[in-house]
């Protein structure tokens, strides 16, 4: 997660309290996916950026996850998602993020 | 209780928390304490040692000016007195992983204190200074930082405590070093029992491992050598007399570029070898031996062979490091290619 994302992401947990942001990824792909959650939640795994350090543990979702999903009107869904939900390894992806999240999400 | 151990931490500026690309060309500065990276390393040193300061510099000033670059940063981790320096680790970065070999390797030769580094075993400053520090064998990106940093926390407390070390239980990359022990068997024996193993489709492991050559598969055949420009390459050190572009003896740095339009034959009064890893006298005697202009402008002149390229390209690759020679080599290919040349002879020594 590149440093400005990670700045943004900080300031807005702080602005709002961090029980009131809610993360939802759209990476494309697992591993990246994962990254993304690890920085949002139990800090940036490659130290290099302000949330190093920094255990935000914010609920962090992706996009393709079925709870995501079904709180989209799902034409929008249809439209804006659905042809990179044929492409991408939907599994994998749910399985990485979500495993992040129970691991390191406070809320 | 005893002191803890200084540490000095070095950085490039994307994990000194400066900037990423657009910050690459900044001068080396420092800070106190710890930064980015240098919070984990924090954690896994414990209460042994302390990061007392980081230094940071831009991938690109370093690249750009090595040697200056090399000082200012020694001046800087000087000034902490430290009693071991860490760099990186920089995974497959390639700046990123020269520069920290570079300043592990000016550490230890000029303030004599262990150093560790961590890189991606492809990193190309693997090649260039795995013999002289110790290289943690890290994943090839920022997401291996996890695994990497304890690793390289653990190798550098027993550096600074004068433990010895092994790179299998250790993880860094070998350094070629070879240290004698009393085995119970046999040279023989041994290699005999490996080769039962090995016919066995066993388990072995070797004593020597070889190193990893590439296997560079041949071009197709040229259809007509009478119509080819045909160029010579050489990593056989022959130069002008008084070698102009001072290419170094060994560990070349770069290589020449030389117009031999109009010479029919190289002689000792117009050229030489620059190359200080063999016996120079019959090459100076007689360059030819090394560069055959004398018999391609024999070939040229039967008609066996078009025409011989106007320019050779030549270096030393005496200790020359794989990475360097790969980079000349991608260099003179694209010359070459440009120049429409058909075919290389390249001669070493």
């Amino acid at each position: 997660m590149d440093l400005e994302n990670q700045a943004r992401v900080k300031e807005l947990a702080e602005k709002y309290g961090a029980e009131n942001v809610v993360v939802v990824i759209g990476g494309a792909e697992a591993e990246a996916s994962g990254l993304t959650a690890e920085t949002v939640t139990a800090g940036d795994p490659t130290y290099a950026g302000p949330l190093a350090g920094v255990q935000l543990g914010l609920s962090v979702w992706h996009i393709v996850e079925d709870e995501i999903k079904a709180e989209i009107d799902p034409a929008v869904y249809e439209d804006q998602v659905s042809m990179m939900e044929m492409v991408l390894d939907v599994d994998a992806i749910k399985e990485e993020v979500s495993t992040i999240r129970e691991q390191y999400s406070k809320y | 209780m005893t002191r803890k151990i200084r540490v000095v931490h070095y950085l490039n500026q994307f994990f000194g928390q400066i900037g990423g690309e657009d910050k690459a060309g900044m001068q080396p500065m420092d800070k106190a304490g710890h930064v980015g990276p240098g919070m984990a390393f924090a954690a896994a040193l414990k209460d042994q040692a302390e990061i007392v300061g980081t230094v940071i510099c831009g991938d690109t000033y370093f690249g750009e000016n090595m040697e200056t670059a090399t000082k200012e940063v020694l001046d800087l981790i000087a000034k902490y007195e430290p009693d071991l320096v860490i760099a990186g680790p920089a995974f497959n970065a390639g700046r990123y992983g020269t520069a920290c070999g570079a300043v592990c390797s000016a550490v230890a030769d000029k303030l004599q204190i262990p150093v560790v580094t961590g890189m991606y075993p492809e990193n190309p400053g693997v090649d260039m200074f795995r013999k002289r520090i110790h290289i943690v064998e890290t994943s090839d990106s920022a997401a291996g930082m996890r695994q990497a940093v304890p690793k390289m926390a653990k190798l550098a407390l027993k550096l600074a405590n004068g433990e010895p070390t092994d790179s299998a239980v250790d993880g860094y990359l070998t350094r070629g070093i070879r240290k004698n022990y009393f085995a119970k068997e046999r040279g023989s024996a041994r290699a005999v029992e490996m080769l039962v193993r090995k016919l066995g489709g066993e388990e072995f492991v070797t004593e020597y491992p070889m190193p990893q050559f590439d296997r560079v598969d041949p071009n197709p055949a040229i259809r007509d050598m009478a119509k080819a420009r045909i160029a010579l390459v050489t990593s056989g050190g022959i130069v002008p007399k008084g070698n102009p572009d001072h290419i170094e003896s060994s560990s070349a740095s770069k290589y020449g570029k030389y117009d031999i339009e109009g010479i029919d034959v190289l002689t000792a009064a117009s050229h030489e070898t620059a190359h200080g890893g063999y016996d120079p006298v019959y090459a100076n005697g007689n360059p030819n031996r090394v560069l055959p202009v004398d018999v391609m402008r024999d070939l040229e002149r039967e008609g066996a062979i078009g025409e011989l390229h106007r320019y050779y390209y030549a270096t030393v690759g005496n200790g020359t490091s794989v990475a360097n020679a790969k980079k000349y080599a991608a260099a003179i290919a694209k010359e070459l290619v440009e120049a429409e040349v058909q075919g290389v002879i390249l001669t070493s020594t």
